[in-house]
């Protein structure tokens, strides 16, 4: 083999950010190594977005078997067997998994299984799975080691009783009752999953909003939409303890007048936000800088260390896959010298949840746009006016667009209903070649779309709305 | 047939191998005196404007704008009026097969031998159509004033500045070294809401070569702004019809098509296409590796270096155990660099070359350029080959941010990101070929520079003291000189400079005494 051991970049972990920016760096033509100790395409591909939206077609499908009777049909005698659900989540995370490696090997990217630790500016120890050490040397090291799940005090995850998204994403058998700790995407949209699937789901809320980072509008709209489907929804509320017995779990709950109360649920899924993966790098030695476990790193992506670079989860949220994803390229075009290279604008990266109705927003709330001191105006469209909704009968949603009364340019965008998660886009094509508002306005919409909607969101901003 | 005369493409540099014809000053049928601007020829490294070696009547012009010949290539016939076209193309046929091009150049830049479109009444005709076309000439208020004779323009710009009553510190020079160009004040002028006639010439003078033309301010949507850029079109010659004013798709495909749009393929793809010959069927077969343009450019130079430069070489060994604790020291204390031993090269040899101006120079063969500050070019390894990006003026850099700028030009180096101004010129450049194991090496001068460090791989050795071994790390430092410039005590002093500077590395950090 004759083992290299100086590279022009090492990449350490294999997930959105790690892969993206060994094949970027490649393209450059810089010598790369990617160091991964698991699994390839990382928890994204493996324990994250993937699997979850393959979990969640199925809960799409039994919430369309349950509602079959609208278009017509009656179904009766119909079976579910998880087992198989949980293996075609499971079929695509190792297909898409496999499909990573192929790319390494197109791009001619060196990977390496191991863990890989700095020991000193640009020297990295990697401990490889068959018990040997190695070392090797890159002029550039990108950290790129993902985060997990964070712990709540009280609440300690035991694979059995007490979930984290891991043993969510395999359940062996359905549990009667689930209680949902935190609900950021995650949260959201595995108690929307286990709601469809017929589990009686309890979600809770520290902070006093739902969906803490969405637009107030949207939290409302969502929680109500829940409580309907029968979740309940329970904002400003802690779970102090708890204690796990054969048949489940009794939490101590807090609500927001300080009341204890005890509930029992046969399972508990922990999923109150997640902390970087950044205990065993060599930070501490070495003095890299981080903030509550991220690594700190400016808009180019680099440490206060010569030659590191933090990029994704591990470099602070928000902690999205396309975030390191993008941040990946712009941290490898910048320390390759590519002209033209522009930093990541955090408030605008996009972020989709895929629970029923779905979630896509980007860009300002009204509020933190107007805490800004903005003049703007805000545009509003409900689904209940746009034909195509109606006619798929899932009308429950609306856009809400958010535009600088000064330049026209749009601070933020905030959309529930069907596939929104798939429309985002056009406003963030808009938002990133500094679109007006007389720019959407201008442009043609198709008929008949969900994403019409947009459109007309986008007239009612300025006072000229056609269809409500 | 002996009136026939040849313009052709001029040799501006020693490195200059090919030129692109910008515009024409001149028109068919003009008569110009010997040493009046005809063309303007822009190089890879330079534009400026050719004068007619000899006087004369342009009869025909066969390299258009955007046509890009090799040096001595033809680019118009000079002939006296009623002179007998067959003779016209008989010259310019003997041309093409007596030239010294190989037959792929020949492809690659074929001259249009089939006449012009543009004979006598058709060209008139069109000369006018394009005049009406571009309106009068009208310098907006704002752009009026008096020029001052210490504006850096080019001659033609300046000329016509004084004669229009227009003041060139109005005008934003985007040449070389920020130097005003004809193409300037044209989007200047339009960009205040002027017009400018285009020079009488071929119609497609109405487009502005716009390679060198800072388009920044224009108004535009982003397709355009790519469109303009790859179609080599002026966005301040387009006509803003898109929203807000902003030049839109369909104004640069206007402006495009009032050009005569150029055929999209040129020269390369044919060049690429053209297989290499193969030999029947050889016992081992080699194959033709193409050179690349870098590959060529080494080849050129350094055997242009070789043949024209005497190169005498001094070496001499440095005791690196000094460098080595103060470097281990920085990079312990300072997380925001890591420092080379050569990083400690590059900062010995620049304040070396301050201190003998007379090895900080470039020489072209008559004149013997000395700078001030040290330009320090360090050759970095690639796939294709090597190239030396520049620390400019090093002698007045800290070691830190030495290492700092090393760090980035060889990063770009390698994603072949850097610019031309981050390693074209340099006073005096270093090799090192240590990480290679390379104890000693000697290297060829890379013109116009007179000297270049070859630098090896340190080494460990016993060293008697006081009748006691002891280990010392010694590393080989190997300079080659170009005699006609550099003698061989110069060359010593200099390297005992750089010797002491890495010996005693205290010395640098005091500054030059």
């Amino acid at each position: 083999m004759g083992a290299r051991v100086a590279y022009d970049v090492a990449v350490v972990g294999g997930g959105p950010g790690g892969y993206v920016a060994a094949i970027r760096a490649t393209q450059l033509g810089l010598d790369v190594v990617l160091i991964e100790e698991k699994h390839l395409g990382g928890i994204c591909l493996n324990w994250g977005c993937i699997p979850t939206k393959a979990l969640l077609k199925g809960a799409e499908v039994a919430h369309t078997l349950g509602s079959a009777a609208h278009f017509g049909f009656s179904v009766s005698d119909w079976d579910f067997d998880l087992a198989r659900l949980v293996k075609h989540s499971r079929d695509v995370s190792s297909r898409l998994s496999s499909g990573i490696e192929f790319l390494m090997k197109k791009n001619k990217v060196t990977v390496i299984d191991a863990r890989a630790r700095i020991i000193a500016k640009e020297r990295l120890a990697l401990a490889h799975q068959d018990g040997s050490a190695t070392e090797i040397s890159a002029k550039h090291i990108i950290l790129a080691t993902g985060a997990r799940p964070r712990p709540v005090p009280g609440v300690q995850p035991d694979g059995e009783h007490i979930w984290t998204y891991f043993e969510a994403m395999t359940p062996a058998a359905l549990p009667d009752s689930l209680l949902v700790i935190g609900s950021g995407a995650i949260g959201v949209e595995f108690a929307s999953f286990y709601n469809d699937m017929g589990v009686d789901v309890t979600l809770v809320e520290a902070l006093d909003q739902l969906l803490p980072n969405e637009d107030p509008e949207v939290a409302t709209l969502v929680s109500r939409s829940m409580g309907k489907r029968g979740i309940e929804c329970l904002a400003a509320t802690r779970v102090e303890g708890t204690s796990v017995e054969e048949s489940g779990v009794v939490c101590t709950l807090i609500d927001k007048d300080g009341e204890r109360s005890q509930r029992h649920f046969e399972r508990v899924l922990l999923a109150a936000g997640v902390v970087a993966n950044s205990d065993d790098l060599g930070l501490e030695a070495l003095g890299i800088e981080t903030d509550r476990s991220f690594i700190r790193a400016d808009q180019w992506c680099r440490t206060n260390l010569v030659g590191i670079y933090a990029i994704g989860d591990v470099s602070g949220p928000p902690c999205l896959a396309h975030k390191a994803s993008h941040e990946a390229i712009v941290c490898v075009e910048h320390l390759a010298g590519v002209p033209d290279v522009h930093p990541i604008d955090k408030q605008t990266v996009p972020g989709c949840t895929y629970c029923r109705p779905q979630i896509a927003s980007m860009g300002m709330t009204e509020k933190t746009a107007r805490e800004n001191g903005r003049r703007i105006r805000v545009g509003r469209f409900d689904l209940q006016a746009n034909g195509k909704a109606l006619a798929m009968a899932d009308s429950e949603g609306f856009v809400k667009v958010i535009f600088d009364e000064l330049s026209g340019e749009l601070l933020g965008a905030h959309m529930v209903g069907p596939e929104v998660t798939e429309q985002l886009q056009g406003f963030g094509v808009a938002h990133s070649l500094e679109a007006t508002v007389e720019d959407l306005a201008h442009n043609m919409f198709a008929h008949p779309t969900i994403s019409e909607a947009m459109h007309e969101a986008v007239l009612d901003a300025q006072g000229r709305v056609i269809h409500a | 047939m002996a009136e026939i005369q040849l313009l052709r493409v001029p040799k501006w540099g020693l490195s200059m191998e090919e030129g692109t014809i910008a515009l024409w000053l001149i028109e068919e049928g003009d008569d110009f005196a010997e040493g009046q601007e005809v063309c303007e020829i822009e190089t890879s490294k330079i534009a400026n404007v050719m004068e007619a070696p000899f006087a004369g009547r342009l009869h025909r012009i066969v390299a258009h704008p955007g046509d890009t010949l090799p040096v001595q290539a033809v680019i118009a016939v000079v002939a006296p009026a009623g002179v007998d076209e067959s003779e016209i193309e008989a010259v310019l046929a003997a041309e093409g097969s007596v030239d010294a091009l190989s037959d792929e150049d020949k492809s690659t830049y074929r001259l249009p031998l089939e006449p012009a479109a543009e004979t006598a009444t058709g060209d008139a005709s069109q000369s006018v159509a394009a005049r009406a076309d571009v309106g009068e000439l009208s310098i907006p208020e704002s752009l009026k004033g008096v020029t001052s004779d210490d504006v850096f323009a080019s001659p033609r710009a300046y000329r016509f500045a004084v004669a229009q009553g227009l003041d060139l510190s109005y005008v934003v020079g985007t040449g070389r070294a920020g130097r005003i160009s004809m193409s300037d004040i044209r989007s200047a002028v339009r960009t205040a809401g002027g017009t400018l006639p285009s020079p009488p010439s071929a119609p497609c003078a109405t487009a502005l070569p716009a390679s060198n033309v800072d388009d920044e301010e224009i108004e535009a949507t982003p397709v355009a702004r790519r469109l303009a850029k790859a179609w080599g079109i002026a966005l301040a010659a387009c006509r803003p019809t898109g929203r807000h004013g902003r030049v839109c798709k369909a104004d640069v495909e206007a402006a495009r098509s009032r050009a005569g749009a150029p055929e999209p393929e040129r020269g390369n793809a044919q060049k690429a296409a053209a297989a290499p010959k193969e030999a029947a069927a050889p016992a081992n077969p080699g194959i033709a590796v193409p050179m690349t343009g870098m590959r060529r450019t080494i080849a050129a130079r350094l055997s242009q270096s070789k043949l024209d430069s005497p190169h005498f070489r001094v070496a001499v060994d440095v005791q690196v155990d000094a460098i080595a604790a103060l470097r281990k020291q920085i990079n312990a204390e300072h997380p925001g660099v890591k420092i080379s031993v050569n990083d400690f090269v590059i900062k010995a040899v620049a304040m070396a070359l301050v201190r003998h101006p007379n090895c900080n120079i470039q020489f072209d063969g008559d004149v013997i350029q000395q700078f001030e500050h040290a330009d320090v070019s360090v050759a970095v390894a690639m796939e294709a080959g090597l190239i030396t990006p520049i620390l400019r003026a090093a002698d007045t850099k800290s070691l830190v941010a030495i290492s700092t700028e090393m760090r980035q030009l060889a990063t770009k180096a390698k994603a072949s990101t850097l610019t031309p101004e981050e390693f074209q010129g340099g006073t005096f450049t270093i090799s090192n070929l240590g990480m290679f194991g390379v104890s000693q090496f000697d290297a060829i001068i890379n013109p116009p520079q007179a000297a270049i460090l070859a630098v090896g791989g340190a080494r460990e050795e016993v060293r008697f003291v006081g009748g006691e071994p002891a280990p010392i790390t010694l590393m080989n430092l190997n300079m080659a000189s170009d005699h006609r410039v550099i003698d061989g005590a110069l060359a010593a002093e200099f390297l005992q400079s750089v010797k002491r500077n890495l010996e005693s590395p205290i010395v640098m950090l005091a500054g030059e005494v």
